[in-house]
């Protein structure tokens, strides 16, 4: 596991005692006197989150950080009152991690290293727990956010009402939530987001760098040569494309956060950490390398991003590529890949956006693009 | 009783007043309830003015009182004021400095389901920070009072919404905010932290009537 490092600036010679994030936090008392301490000595013993326009900031929400699927069937079966009874009752259980855990882990790592070698930045990742979670949960939330030594000092538990308007307020780059129907009002809006689902399979991911994978069509690029394909078939697909080889491809909604992404490598790479850059991203597209790939890329290039690892699958089923690259999470627009790639242990999130929505159904493995 | 004294803003008064009703629906014998006091520093001329339209808007207001600016918190004492509302800011701060509670407005643009009050959970988790001190104690009883009213009604659909904002502290100093609310008896709806970063697009999202426990400070910020 890595430790992030949080080892105070040490500006005067004091006998300060650095709060390393690794002990779990037992009682109240123990974190006042933390504090009070910090102030009184007037040295900041713990970093301070980054002002959000200048951060990469990334929205969960508490049920795909956490597992909270007993929560819920309390709630589904006794309604809210005995819901947050039972909440309060439990208060002192962390929840366990749930499938945004190993993201948030990993964008922690990250920021650890920007911290070593940009220490005055503030271009880093904030991540944000924004849930309409009753405030009744929040102790419970926040002992678990200690429990797990998770560095989120930011959230909004609005009770209920909307949390749109708070994604904005954030300048939030990334929302990820269980619930289809806030992702979709989140992408209304401008904002890149998906649906998480939690699996029993998960395959181990990195610890010191984070994957992060993309569709190509409907969510990095926009979703017009999907409506071709569903319209007229592969081969006015492929005629189309080679028509508009040239011609940009329009955006999609996660095309801002791959270019934030692309921000953050930078700063490795002009610290000569090119090779051992903890970012990496990948294009995981059923388009095929020799011609429908072309544009995709020529798209990219155009766009000034770079990603990592393109990978044309030429139609073929994307499971057992992601499992082998094994990204933190994985961005595709159709349900029937997000299920294929959970079925073999990747985190997948659901981009709802696009034609696609339209068809529900899991398309025949081959009659792809 | 509780006692609240009121300038302008008809949003509040019928916010208020839409909490009593409840309480009274459910308990026709409550006596926790909100007493509006309508106090009018401006000169006698305004007074037939403000009666009139009182009654215009339909809002009860309990009484009426007239008062120099100079015996104003005088009259708040005399009249067991536990909560000063103004949308001038030095005449709250200067009342709030007397040891009397008193919080600025809230600008409403739309009528609200609930009342909504706000407190700052930064003055609650580190005492010695508060701005003013002395009404610290007027504070936390109002608060203990607020959490009793917030009581009678269910999660959903309560005229009455109680939210807590911390400005500087991070997700901990949040939780104490929280355990220290409970433990005066205040059930917090919402609970928003914000460390360090800058409170005006929440809190023109969060559109409080009111906001207590900061001292003074302006809600436009």
């Amino acid at each position: 596991m890595v430790k992030m490092s949080l080892d105070p600036v040490q500006v005067k010679e004091l006998n300060v005692s650095p709060s390393p994030n690794g002990d779990s936090r037992a009682s109240w008392e123990e974190e006042e006197v933390e504090e009070e301490e910090e102030d009184r000595l007037g040295i900041a013993t713990k970093t301070k989150p980054p002002k959000p326009e200048n951060a990469v900031t990334v929205a969960v929400s508490s049920r795909v950080l956490f597992r909270t699927e007993l929560e819920q069937r309390v709630f589904e079966q006794k309604g809210v009152e005995e819901y947050l009874r039972y909440q309060i009752e439990h208060e002192n259980e962390p929840f366990a991690p749930g499938p945004a855990f190993p993201f948030v882990k990993a964008l922690e790592t990250v920021n650890a290293r920007l911290r070593e070698l940009y220490p005055q930045s503030e271009e880093l990742f904030d991540i944000v727990l924004v849930t309409y979670n009753h405030a009744h949960v929040g102790i419970r939330l926040i002992n678990t956010i200690n429990h797990h030594n998770l560095f989120i000092e930011r959230f909004c538990m609005t009770g209920g009402s909307s949390p749109i308007g708070y994604l904005k307020a954030w300048q939030t780059n990334l929302y990820l939530s269980a619930d289809a129907d806030k992702v979709r009002e989140a992408l209304a809006e401008g904002i890149a987001a998906a649906t998480m689902f939690m699996t029993e399979k998960l395959t181990e991911v990195s610890e010191s760098q984070l994957r992060v994978a993309f569709d190509g069509d409907a969510v990095l690029f926009s979703d017009e040569s999907e409506r071709i394909f569903k319209a007229h078939g592969l081969d006015k697909f492929f005629q189309h494309e080679q028509d508009n080889e040239d011609t940009l491809l329009d955006h999609g909604p996660l095309k801002g956060f791959l270019e934030a992404l692309g921000k953050l490598q930078k700063k490795f790479y002009a610290k000569g950490q090119r090779l051992d850059c903890p970012i990496r991203t990948y294009l995981v597209t059923a388009r095929s390398a020799a011609s429908s790939g072309i544009r995709a890329l020529k798209t990219l290039r155009a766009w000034g991003l770079e990603i990592d690892e393109a990978l044309f699958l030429a139609g073929a089923p994307k499971g057992p590529m992601l499992e082998k690259i094994r990204p933190h999470i994985y961005f595709d627009d159709q349900m029937f890949h997000v299920e294929g790639a959970a079925e073999m242990g990747t985190v997948a999130a659901h981009v709802p956006y696009g034609v696609a929505q339209k068809h529900n159904q899991p398309q025949k493995p081959g009659a792809r693009k | 009783m509780e006692m609240v004294s009121t300038v302008q803003n008809t949003d509040v008064k019928q916010s208020l007043q839409k909490v009593n009703e409840r309480l009274l629906e459910k308990n026709p014998a409550e006596s926790l309830l909100f007493d509006v006091v309508l106090i009018a520093t401006d000169s006698q001329q305004q007074s037939s003015r403000i009666i009139s339209s009182t009654s215009h808007y339909g809002l009860e207001v309990g009484r009426f009182c007239f008062s120099s600016r100079e015996d104003l918190v005088e009259t708040l004492v005399v009249n067991n004021v536990q909560l000063f509302l103004s949308t001038d800011r030095d005449e709250a701060l200067q009342v709030s400095q007397k040891g009397v509670l008193s919080a600025l407005l809230g600008r409403q643009e739309a009528p609200s389901e609930s009342l909504r009050v706000m407190l700052c959970g930064d003055a609650i988790v580190r005492p010695d920070c508060d701005p003013v001190p002395a009404s610290r104690g007027a504070a936390q009883s109002f608060s203990a009072r607020l959490g009793e009213m917030r009581g009678r009604f269910g999660v959903s659909g309560s005229p009455l919404s109680i939210v807590l904002v911390t400005s500087s502290g991070g997700s901990k100093s949040c939780g104490v905010a929280l355990q220290t609310l409970r433990s005066r008896g205040l059930s917090v709806d919402e609970a928003y932290c914000l460390a360090g970063a800058p409170r005006g697009p929440i809190l023109s999202l969060l559109r409080p009537h009111f906001l207590l426990g900061d001292g003074v400070i302006d809600l436009e910020d």
